[in-house]
């Protein structure tokens, strides 16, 4: 494939919802992006989707799908919000501290998920919805069913999501750090050839189930970035998460992981996660704008929509693209 | 065989033993045993209302409380109901309203007295149950009073010169919220399609099942508008904050969920909420610049009601009605009027202290006594 036609199916996509996103808003006298406010939670947001994006598509790539990513967010949060605060009482230094922890009680949390899997040989689907259950529950016991508020809420946590500069630093160093772990190292190669031939890695003599293991582990921290990043963003973090209830974040990312694995058959994959959390990024800003109309059940409405057209156009794509092949030589003949 | 069947006979009385005693031990200790239906767990004001009860009133009077979750819907209300009555709770006090005419037809059918803490029935709701033998009263604020709490706030603002606000409807439909909401409208000098009659404005409403912006009209425009709490809400109060609207607006809850947002925004904000420590703060350190609340033993009242009740005076209005008694509110717009109201209410004495429920709580106490106290405070 030639450079050129790379770089321009690597970016048709962010490029194209950003023109036809903008026109709507610039129809209807707006922008998409009106102030540095809204700059601010535009990048806030593509930083939020694109690692949940990486999280779910680690397992899921490898045929193992991992319901329990809203609730290690979520429990890590609360363990990385109440340790900070015990030790800071909400002072300067917070916000680092909380992440620090945050993402360590991700990764553990990762690490029980991963044993847990390996260790019961079912399904992971099933396992997963077990280990839901398991985390929610410990989350609601641990905060009694309440909001955690007060142990986010301080000027350290609200000034890291204040500024754009603290996310677009998450974003750098995750996807550099992701390309890093999964394209160059032994781990990455591994888990390469497992997800593109289970059997024939196996009989290579490539162990599955520490691989398997450690990809939960970084399933987790990244979960627990996730878990931070929505805790400083909401300023709060919601502890009665039962029955399922912190399932809701995986499917955020659904639409940018199909997104990004149509736009990684140009580039990398990783890549094309941050450019499909871009395109969802736009979306969310366009609906900002739009806030007084596009009610929220509205919004999740269109999101469904685009994830169902863009799957039917996945499925249909030679079938599409024959046919306008065909038409195109009928209109030169 | 003699000791194996010894042995079984042992092991069997102690079983039934450890049972009796753990029947025993659950038990209430107490002489009143009171369940309270909370929707909301971690306000500061349902914490300090629990805290009034928890700790000052279960110190004073032989009483335990037992709380719910947060309640979500009318089923969750009726089976915490009929949880605490199979529990041996000879009453429940209300802090919840997703259906509290389910609630009293409840509470009626197990016979177990009832009172409402937060907000009032509507006055065709209150026509309906104000005979139950069960339903003890209410106390709190009227719909009416909540639209002037609103009201109020609309005109502190467009006494101020603001030309754009956002608003937060809380939890609309809620009654209590559509009367703030309605009143906030009013007080801005708009209206809402069309009209700023308080029962017309409210029947429109009531039937969006929110606050549709574009029916808002008048010199203070309205940037946007959010209701409820979920998933959406931190996008929907970004995009809020993004329109820099002059003032943000808030018929309840705003202190709970968004006071650091707004803060950080520089956002002047108002809410209806009650005198916490934490809007303390928000008050004399954020943006907060108004605040109508309760403070928390406003709650007193209503547990001198219940404990009359299964005492066996229930008090009855002249037509031998439960009584409903109306509460305003206080108004805080900077932190010395802030600390007037929550330094009067601390937690050793309380507005409603023991000695001042007493006066309240007792065989020969009348109707007239209790209207005369709650209404001079």
């Amino acid at each position: 494939m030639s450079t050129a036609k790379k770089v321009t199916g690597t970016l048709a996509i962010p490029l194209l919802t950003a023109l036809v996103l903008e026109c709507i808003c610039v129809m209807n006298g707006n922008h998409v992006i009106t102030n540095l406010k809204s700059f601010n939670n535009f990048v806030v947001y593509t930083a939020i989707v694109m690692i949940t994006t990486m999280a779910l598509s680690i397992n899921l790539n490898s045929g193992r799908f991992d319901f329990s990513l809203g609730s290690i967010a979520a429990l890590s949060a609360v363990t990385g919000a109440k340790i900070s605060y015990a030790m800071l009482h909400g002072a300067s230094g917070s916000a680092p501290v909380m992440l620090l922890i945050t993402v360590l009680a991700g990764a553990l949390l990762g690490l029980v998920s991963g044993l847990i899997y390996v260790a019961l040989r079912l399904p992971p689907i099933i396992t997963s919805l077990g280990v839901t259950l398991i985390f929610e529950g410990v989350l609601y016991t641990f905060t009694g069913g309440k909001y955690v508020m007060a142990e986010v809420q301080n000027a350290s946590m609200s000034g890291f999501v204040g500024t754009w500069v603290n996310a677009a630093i998450l974003i750098v160093v995750i996807l550099l750090a992701m390309i890093l772990i999964f394209d160059h190292t032994t781990f990455g190669y591994n888990y390469n050839a497992l997800k593109n031939g289970q059997k024939v890695a196996v009989n290579t003599g490539i162990r599955e189930v520490p691989n398997a293991v450690l990809c939960y582990v970084i399933c987790g921290a990244l979960m627990g970035v996730v878990g931070f990043l929505n805790a400083a963003r909401n300023t709060n973090i919601n502890g009665g998460q039962l029955n399922f209830g912190s399932i809701s974040i995986m499917f955020t990312a659904f639409l940018p992981m199909f997104i990004g694995t149509y736009i990684s058959r140009f580039s990398s994959d990783k890549l094309g996660f941050l450019l499909a959390a871009v395109c969802m990024s736009l979306l969310n800003s366009t609906f900002a704008v739009f806030s007084n109309a596009i009610t929220a059940s509205v919004q999740s409405i269109i999101n469904a929509v685009l994830l169902v057209v863009f799957l039917i156009y996945l499925n249909n794509e030679q079938l599409l693209v024959g046919t306008f092949m065909n038409r195109g030589q009928k209109v030169k003949a | 065989m003699k000791t194996r069947k010894m042995t079984k006979t042992m092991l069997t009385g102690i079983a039934l033993a450890g049972a009796l005693a753990a029947t025993a031990m659950t038990a209430s200790a107490a002489d009143l045993k009171i369940g309270v239906l909370v929707a909301d767990v971690s306000g500061e004001e349902a914490q300090g209302f629990r805290s009034y009860y928890e700790n000052y009133i279960a110190e004073n009077y032989d009483v335990e409380f037992v709380y719910t979750d947060a309640l979500e819907d009318a089923a969750g209300e009726k089976a915490a109901i009929e949880k605490f009555a199979s529990q041996g709770c000879q009453a429940i006090i209300s802090l919840s309203s997703s259906d509290r005419a389910t609630q009293i037809d409840t509470c009626d059918e197990y016979g177990v007295y009832y009172a409402i803490a937060s907000g009032v029935l509507d006055d065709e709701l209150f026509e309906t149950y104000k005979g139950y033998e069960y339903f003890a009263g209410q106390v709190g604020p009227g719909n009416a009073t909540e639209f002037e709490a609103g009201k109020a706030m609309g005109e502190y603002f467009k006494a101020q010169g603001v030309t754009s606000v956002a608003m937060y409807g809380a939890f609309i439909p809620n009654p209590m919220h559509v009367f703030r909401a309605a009143g906030v409208i009013a007080g801005l000098g708009d209206t809402y399609g069309g009209t700023n009659d308080m029962y017309e404005m409210i029947g429109q409403i009531f039937a969006d099942q929110k606050i549709d912006p574009a029916k808002v009209e008048g010199d203070v425009a309205l940037t946007a508008y959010l209701q409820g709490y979920g998933d959406t809400t931190t996008d929907e109060i970004n995009a809020a904050i993004q329109k820099e609207p002059e003032a943000f607006l808030s018929v309840g809850m705003a202190t709970t969920f968004f006071t650091q947002m707004l803060n950080e925004a520089g956002i002047p904000f108002a809410d209806i909420d009650s005198f916490t420590q934490a809007n303390g703060t928000a008050i004399k350190e954020g943006q907060l610049v108004y605040l109508a609340g309760k403070y928390s033993s406003s709650i007193g009242p209503v547990f001198a009601l219940i404990k009359n009740a299964v005492d066996g005076n229930p008090i009855r209005d002249e037509e031998g009605n439960a009584p409903s008694f109306s509460q305003g509110y206080l108004v805080a717009t900077d932190g010395e009027s802030f600390d007037e109201y929550y330094v009067a209410d601390n937690g050793d004495a309380p507005i409603y202290d023991k000695e001042t429920l007493d006066s309240i709580i007792g065989a020969d106490v009348t109707y007239e006594d209790f209207k005369a106290l709650v209404e001079s405070k």
